[in-house]
């Protein structure tokens, strides 16, 4: 290849200067918005509550505080009981249901598995019909009696039909059956099949599937809406929302506003700033989940494992 | 090395699971007790006492924030009412956003309980009065509720029937709703603006005017104020569908085609044309903030008596309020809150006699109200007390019981509660107090027009639009999805229990 220009060597894998200029702004400019509102909240969570009642929401404040995250940690009992729960149903939740999640899609996998088609049907169709609230709920309340129990908050989360669908297709594709020949030929047991071949090759793909699951336990509220009673076994998402449809119930009911009534249910409400300090300790530790799933993503690479 | 791993994760999983397992057989086991069935044990604790009778467990759904020491004080009242009634009560809380909703799905799934809170506003009375959801009270209450007879002015029953029988108590408080328009008292002072005289929205103008002049910069109505307009609105969320409280016919009209609402409207417009409202009014969710930094002249609220020493104290400053109109009973500012008993309760006798206590006893609706004496609150008088700030109890006082039967804070007047009493004989009654609508041929319709107006409604009353131009397009549009179906049939409906009541 001759270079373009003498002195200045070209790059065919680089865009040209203009381009790759215009490219950035428009990503940068994109990830600015999303990133802008989280960092607002930040800012208004150090923002002093006079402040922010006389001068409203400014990017820079007209005074600092830490007012509210002082407050949260001496009478934030619920908060760090709440941050307990929260961890708690999502590790134990993400562990059980990549194991149960892994396990189907597996069976799934497997050509010479006989009942595959009832199987992918049998999870199939719980993505198309539901049973419902109610009936949901007497299942989960009253058959299964888990009500205020942590299990209500882990087991009706814990199969995912579009998850055990997804992974299923992954393992299909991903996973060459002579690999699961070799092994047989090797004299290796289903089970040492599946963990010594399977399951390295295909990290990828759970590791996917266990970073959906911690998302969604992590921001889980409805199942703590329903079943959750005692105050000690709410979760943090769940903490959030109810003040947050507190106050949306208060000024959607603005009969009620003004009169002794709202009085008192404006009293219970924490202030904004702490709740904005709220919001970002709800919000802070998942960040990191996505690091830490990050690493999967590259390993297990199948390239040149099989030769046909 | 991913051997290893694996066998960790599982090991973890199987440990955390037989270790919630255990704790939740627990929990499970206890939830099986948590059943209007009194737990075998209880009974034989108390063998003693009433040998026939094993005490009865009442599950009791009421509204608000749970408080931490909410299990405290139900030991405490069960402790007391157990000789008395012999029967023990489990308070469970629900957050104000998660009421309504979560009793839904109760009440559906026909998950045991005895009592429950409900009112016009949340966990909606009517409604599940109608669908059968609460225990017919009316032979109940003469065999048991004499108490609650005797306290309750006659117009809260009255009001609160459906289908001519009684589903709920109401709490006794303000009976009556009186709106006000409220001014801060310091803003008032400073310029020298004079409220004597003031009545309707038209008398405020000359004060708006001079308060602009000095104040420039704060707009003196910070939000958007609720409106009175004379009329009695038999559906809530449609206030436009009404009978003329002075009424003798008994005819519906549309309100919005009255000049009355008309010459409201216009009054707003100008108002906000002049710049007294903010300019984002019609969109603005403010909860209140404009309360605490104190720069407003003048609002809208709903008073009840000595309301102006409430929202003082509340403000840090003088608040004061001149009232619209005399005070009057509606359906649903007497069904503001009420206590129902579950139609499937095992022991609607029991819930009864335990509501009965809430309406008689003064301790016990003080225990519930304010907590436990030197630990929740201190008594500072014969009938006054002060609450001990961030001690762990708080409770919605309005949501249950006779309020009339509680301390007042140490600063209220004495005769506070004679001036409820008052304040409640003196409502006159609105036409169609003890009337509800059965909305079933009419939903859709009413859904439509609900939307209709939620499109308009806000843009318009906080004087945004022009109502010359706007108000007689919304009433077409009125037209358009059903209104006049459903006048006809509400109409109708009126007529037959006008009918039936003579």
């Amino acid at each position: 290849m001759k270079p373009g220009r003498p002195g200045k060597s070209y790059d065919i894998h680089r865009l040209p200067p203009v381009w790759n200029a215009l490219l950035h702004l428009f990503a940068g400019g994109f990830a600015f918005v999303c990133i802008f509102p989280f960092v607002f909240v930040v800012i208004l969570s150090f923002t002093d509550e006079n402040a922010l009642l006389m001068y409203g929401y400014r990017i820079v404040p007209e005074q600092w505080s830490t007012q509210a995250y002082t407050y949260l940690f001496k009478t934030g009992d619920q908060l760090f009981r709440s941050y307990g729960v929260t961890i708690l149903i999502t590790v134990i939740g993400t562990l059980l249901s990549v194991c149960m999640t892994t396990l189907y899609a597996y069976a799934l996998s497997r050509s010479n598995f006989k009942y595959r088609k009832f199987f992918t049907f049998f999870a199939f169709f719980t993505m198309l019909f539901g049973g419902g609230l109610v009936p949901t709920y007497i299942v989960v309340a009253q058959m299964l009696q888990l009500k205020d129990t942590l299990w209500a908050l882990i087991l009706p989360m814990a199969m995912n039909a579009f998850h055990i669908i997804v992974l299923r297709t992954f393992l299909q594709t991903m996973v060459p059956n002579p690999i699961i020949e070799s092994g047989k030929i090797d004299g290796a047991s289903e089970f040492r099949i599946l963990f010594r071949l399977v399951v390295p090759i295909s990290l990828p793909g759970i590791a996917t599937i266990a970073l959906f699951c911690t998302l969604s336990y992590w921001n889980d509220w409805f199942n703590a809406l329903l079943y959750i009673d005692s105050g000690h076994l709410v979760p943090l998402q769940s903490l959030l929302m109810r003040i947050e449809q507190s106050m949306q119930f208060i000024i959607s009911n603005s009969a009620l506003l003004n009169s002794g009534q709202s009085r008192e249910m404006l009293q219970s409400l924490p202030q904004e700033t702490t709740r904005m300090a709220m919001v970002v300790l709800a919000t802070g530790p998942i960040v990191f989940a996505y690091p830490f799933f990050q690493r999967y993503f590259i390993q297990g690479l199948t390239i040149g494992a099989v030769k046909d | 090395m991913f051997n290893k791993k694996w066998i960790i994760g599982l090991a973890l999983v199987i440990l955390a699971a037989s270790v919630l397992a255990a704790c939740s057989s627990g929990n499970g086991s206890n939830g099986g007790n948590q059943g209007t069935e009194p737990k075998a044990s209880k009974g034989a604790q108390n063998e003693g006492e009433k040998e026939n009778e094993k005490p009865v467990n009442l599950i009791w759904y009421t509204i608000g924030t749970p408080p931490n020491d909410l299990k405290k004080v139900n030991d405490e009242l069960n402790a007391y009412i157990l000789p008395k009634i012999n029967a023990t009560v489990e308070m469970r809380m629900l957050d104000w956003g998660d009421y309504s909703q979560k009793m839904q799905v109760t009440i559906a799934s026909g998950e045991p309980y005895d009592i429950a809170f409900t009112s016009s506003w949340a966990n909606d009375y009517f409604a599940n009065a109608k669908k059968g959801a609460f225990y017919e009270l009316d032979a109940l209450l003469q065999e048991k509720g004499q108490g609650i007879l005797q306290a309750l002015n006659p117009a809260f029953l009255e009001g609160t029937k459906v289908n001519g029988h009684h589903y709920g108590l109401p709490t006794n408080k303000e009976l009556p709703q009186q709106r006000v328009f409220r001014f801060n008292k310091t803003m008032l002072d400073k310029n020298g603006l004079d409220i004597s005289g003031v009545r309707t929205i038209q008398d405020l103008a000359p004060i708006l005017k001079a308060f602009q002049e000095k104040e420039p910069t704060i707009p003196p109505i910070p939000a958007k104020i609720a409106e009175f307009l004379p009329y009695d609105l038999p559906i809530n969320d449609l206030p436009f569908i009404g009978m003329p409280l002075d009424t003798t016919d008994y005819k519906l009209i549309n309100v919005w085609e009255t000049p009355e609402a008309m010459r409201y409207l216009e009054t707003m417009h100008e108002y906000y044309k002049a710049g007294y409202l903010p300019k984002d009014v019609a969109t603005q969710t403010d909860a209140g903030d404009y309360f605490k930094t104190g720069k407003w002249l003048l609002d809208v609220a709903d008073a009840q008596p000595y309301a102006d020493n409430l929202w003082s104290s509340d403000a840090g400053y003088e608040v004061v309020s001149v009232p619209m109109h005399d005070p009057i009973a509606f359906n649903w500012s007497v069904a503001g809150a009420m206590q129902a008993i579950n139609a499937k309760s095992k022991h609607p006798d029991k819930a009864m006699e335990f509501l009965n206590l809430l309406y008689t006893d003064p301790y016990v609706i003080n225990l519930i109200d304010y907590g436990i004496e030197n630990v929740h609150y201190t008594k500072t008088g014969d009938q006054s007390k002060d609450s001990i700030p961030d001690s762990g109890y708080g409770f919605p006082a309005f949501t249950v019981g006779n309020l009339m039967l509680t301390y007042l804070n140490t600063g209220d007047p004495a005769d506070k509660w004679e001036k409820f009493k008052a304040f409640n004989d003196s409502a006159t009654n609105s036409p169609l107090l003890g009337f509800q609508v059965d909305t079933t041929n009419i939903t859709t319709e009413l859904a439509n027009l609900k939307n209709a107006k939620e499109a308009t409604y806000n843009s318009l009353f906080s004087g945004t639009l022009d109502p010359k131009e706007n108000l007689p397009k919304v009433n077409q549009k009125l037209k358009d999805n059903g209104l006049d179906k459903v006048m006809q049939e509400v109409q109708r409906q009126i007529d037959e229990w006008r009918a039936n009541q003579k």
